[in-house]
């Protein structure tokens, strides 16, 4: 069915209650040209680009628990293309363009705010970074632009521009960036592929791989096995456990990162806002909570929660540059596990095993990516070469020394 | 997370440092030693386990006492096992376990 | 170039107000008082040098080097564990104390040595409602069966490094706790302390000339 006004209108004739369900829920087949292990938006936005633009439509989506279950349905649904190395800056730009018209190729209202996203600077040296970023962005097409502390006054007026640590100098502006309703994503994504025939299969869990001569040929899951021409990997914070069914060690740590929401206050914050510098990042939500989020934990995890020293450095963090914060209650807060690569940049490529095809390290930056990295994976796993926009995002980068480090800090995940 | 230090007693995790996997050793091999050095080196840099379990790992309780520990502490529950003194910290022993 | 002579100043000089602060008129909830004038060096044992460090210690200061999470006292100096096979040694009337120079010689080889006399700030914390205002800042706990007179920790109090002990109660058997902070950071941790203890009534004062 397609959502209309005209679908809308039908079913508020019948309080709504008629509205058909938006996936089907089908038993695995035996056998699938591509299946896509991890049911997030990266999984799922590659099985519709798969059968949307390479016509390959005997696919599954095999996820453990429910779709959205893992980081798809736990970011801070941020979306931004401000990235300053070659490789990324064309990739991230390219999944704003398709964030901006994914609305209409999904039929899905996935709330898709374009309010502006600010990183403010706190000193001359972080202008110059900043100024060098933003000239980076612009010389590929991308708008950014350099704001000064009058200016950011009138778009944030309620900001502590007088900390003596950290006052307000300016900030790092892109228009296009904002927020995207992340459960939303991956349900349009899920709903998209489904009508192309896509199978979504939930409470599948992959626990191991068929090979024959060294080439995949199929999954063992908690569902039976199921075979496949070729397989994808698109688990996120789980690959290395996944990649290690296949005997691969990856380039990657597994980390956790906390976000918080606060009860619901009346508009405040127009867009997103970045304190960097104190490790604090905030939006608001349409339903009015502050959602805000800091620094990873810093140690391997794979729990999906984090502890309390963090929780208080993000909300001293806050304090510190919103003060007012402090009168608001914190509502909720919940960790997810990052997929932390060693240069804090994607991997999209083939593994050295036959069949067997990877889509991780996002770090904590994954949720921008979703409809880039399905159409990037999705090129791959159809053509078996890479995408224009994924060549840079290879396996061997680092063994041959072609890392792509944004932020300079070298082999060591939980500072990226 | 309370981390037991060996030395202070059982500590908020805030106090503490992580550094990572104690488990890769820096291979021990001539510089221009060619692309099986590094191999190796790319091994011992880049790649990781990432166990879902029990790891042995460095911290540092920067927060308190300064000493080195290794921690045995699982990945799924963030239970600790063990935590012991890295080899080096305190003076008490000549030489420890593990120095060379 | 001329002589110059360095005059030391307490770090406080600024943020210490002496008086009464905060709620009621009663006996205060808690006492804060600072010496600005310390003697302080860490000795550092070297590997293996146990012994030869308690044998010197004995006859220096009258005490042997504390046991982990303890002080030991001396005639004039404290002795305050802060790590493995390391101590500070502490006296609050720098003239008696044995000289820099009269430690150096009797630890010779055996441990090294760092005067910190002036690196750090002394700031004491006593009265009836001293723990409940630590209990704002740090994590230890300072329960008397956990924490009982003669304790030592090195930890962090907001983000700070403090090494931090118990002393003997005072006259009216209320807990007497002792931090010091790196001189720098003094000034933020005494706004803390003031602060944290204002609920409960709080007495300020500095001691000895420096300040
Ligand atoms: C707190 C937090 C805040 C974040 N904020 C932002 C942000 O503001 N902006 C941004 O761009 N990014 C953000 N991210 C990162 C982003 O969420 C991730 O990079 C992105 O969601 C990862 O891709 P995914 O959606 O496919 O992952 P996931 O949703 O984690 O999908 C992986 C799926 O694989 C499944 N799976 C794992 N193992 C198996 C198995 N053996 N068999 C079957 N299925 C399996 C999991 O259950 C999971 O559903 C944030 C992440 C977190 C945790
Ligand atoms: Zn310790």
């Amino acid at each position: 069915m397609k959502y209309s006004i005209f679908s809308l209108a039908r079913a508020a004739l019948s309080s709504h209650k008629n509205w058909g369900r938006a996936w089907r829920d089908p038993a695995p087949k035996s056998h699938y040209d591509v299946v896509i292990i991890g049911g997030g938006g990266h999984g799922l936005a590659t099985a519709y680009f798969l059968a949307k633009e390479y016509g390959i439509r005997n696919i599954a989506v095999l996820e453990k628990g429910w779709i959205g279950s893992g980081n798809a349905g736990r970011n801070t649904t941020i979306i931004r293309s401000n990235y300053m190395l070659p490789g990324n800056t064309s990739f991230y730009e390219l999944s704003m363009k398709l964030w901006e018209r994914m609305e209409q190729d999904l039929n899905y209202n996935t709330m898709v705010s374009q309010r502006g996203i600010i990183n403010l600077y706190h000193s001359d040296a972080q202008r110059d970074a900043f100024a060098r970023r933003g000239n980076a962005m612009r010389i590929n097409g991308i708008d950014a632009e350099l704001l000064d502390a009058t200016e950011i006054r009138k778009i944030l007026p309620f900001l502590n521009y007088d900390n003596a640590r950290f006052p307000i100098q300016g900030g790092l502006m892109q228009r296009r960036g904002g927020t995207a309703r992340h459960d939303a994503v991956v349900w349009g994504y899920a709903r998209a592929a489904d009508e192309f025939g896509v199978d979504i299969i939930q409470n599948c869990e992959v626990t191991g791989f068929q090979r024959t001569n060294g080439r995949i040929t199929g999954v063992e899951t908690s569902r039976g096995i199921i075979g496949a021409g070729k397989v994808g990997m698109a688990v996120a914070g789980s690959s290395s456990r996944v990649a290690a069914m296949a005997g691969l060690r990856l380039p990657i740590e597994s980390h956790v990162l906390q976000a918080f929401v606060s009860e619901a206050i009346k508009p405040l914050i127009p867009g997103v806002v970045t304190f960097g510098a104190g490790h604090f990042y905030v939006s608001q939500s349409d339903k009015g909570g502050l959602v805000f989020g800091g620094d990873l934990d810093g140690y391997n995890s794979y729990a999906q929660r984090g502890n309390m020293p963090v929780m208080e450095d993000v909300c001293e963090g806050g304090m510190a540059i919103m003060p007012m914060i402090g009168r608001v209650r914190l509502l909720r807060q919940w960790g997810g596990i990052m997929d932390m690569s060693m240069d804090g940049t994607p991997i999209i490529d083939k593994t050295p095993v036959d069949g067997l095809y990877l889509n991780a390290g996002w770090c904590y930056g994954g949720f921008k990516a979703t409809p880039a990295s399905g159409l990037v994976f999705a090129h791959l796993l159809a053509r078996d070469e890479p995408h224009e926009e994924g060549r840079r995002f290879r396996l061997d980068r680092f063994r041959r020394g072609a890392m792509i480090d944004e932020k300079g800090q070298g082999a060591q995940p939980n500072l990226h | 997370m309370r981390i037991a230090c060996p030395f202070c007693g059982a500590r908020d995790s805030g106090e503490f440092t992580y550094l990572g996997d104690a488990s890769p050793k820096r291979p021990d091999a001539p510089i221009d030693g060619g692309t099986a050095v590094e191999d190796q080196f790319y091994d011992y840099v880049y790649l990781r386990d990432n166990v879902a379990g029990l790891t042995r790992e460095y911290w540092y309780h920067g927060g308190g006492c300064r000493s080195w520990l290794i921690a045995e502490r699982s990945t799924t529950t963030h239970e600790f096992k063990s935590v012991t003194a890295a080899p080096g910290a305190g003076a008490a022993k000549a030489k420890q376990a593990g120095e060379r | 170039m001329p002589d110059f002579v360095w005059s030391s100043q307490s770090p406080l000089k600024k943020a210490l107000v002496p008086g009464r602060h905060g709620a009621g008129k009663a006996a205060p909830g808690v006492s804060l008082s600072h010496v600005s004038d310390i003697a302080l060096v860490q000795v550092m044992t070297r590997r293996g040098r146990n012994a030869d460090v308690a044998k010197a210690a004995k006859k220096l200061f009258g005490a042997e080097p504390p046991a982990a999470l303890k002080i030991s006292s001396g005639k004039v100096v404290t002795l305050v564990w802060s790590g493995p096979d390391q101590f500070l040694a502490f006296s609050e009337l720098p003239q008696t104390a044995p000289s820099v120079e009269q430690q150096e010689q009797a630890f010779a080889g055996s441990a090294s040595l760092s005067n910190q006399s002036d690196g750090r700030c002394q700031i004491r914390i006593s009265g009836p409602n001293a723990r409940d205002a630590l209990a704002k800042m740090t994590s230890l706990d300072l329960h008397d069966t956990v924490f009982p007179v003669g304790s030592a920790a090195t930890t962090s109090i907001d983000h700070t490094a403090v090494n931090f002990w118990r002393e003997a109660d005072d006259a009216s058997g209320n807990p007497v706790y002792v931090a010091l902070v790196f001189t720098s950071f003094s000034d933020t941790l005494w706004h803390l302390f003031v602060e944290s203890s204002l609920e409960y009534g709080v007495e300020v004062a500095a001691i000895g000339a420096g300040h």
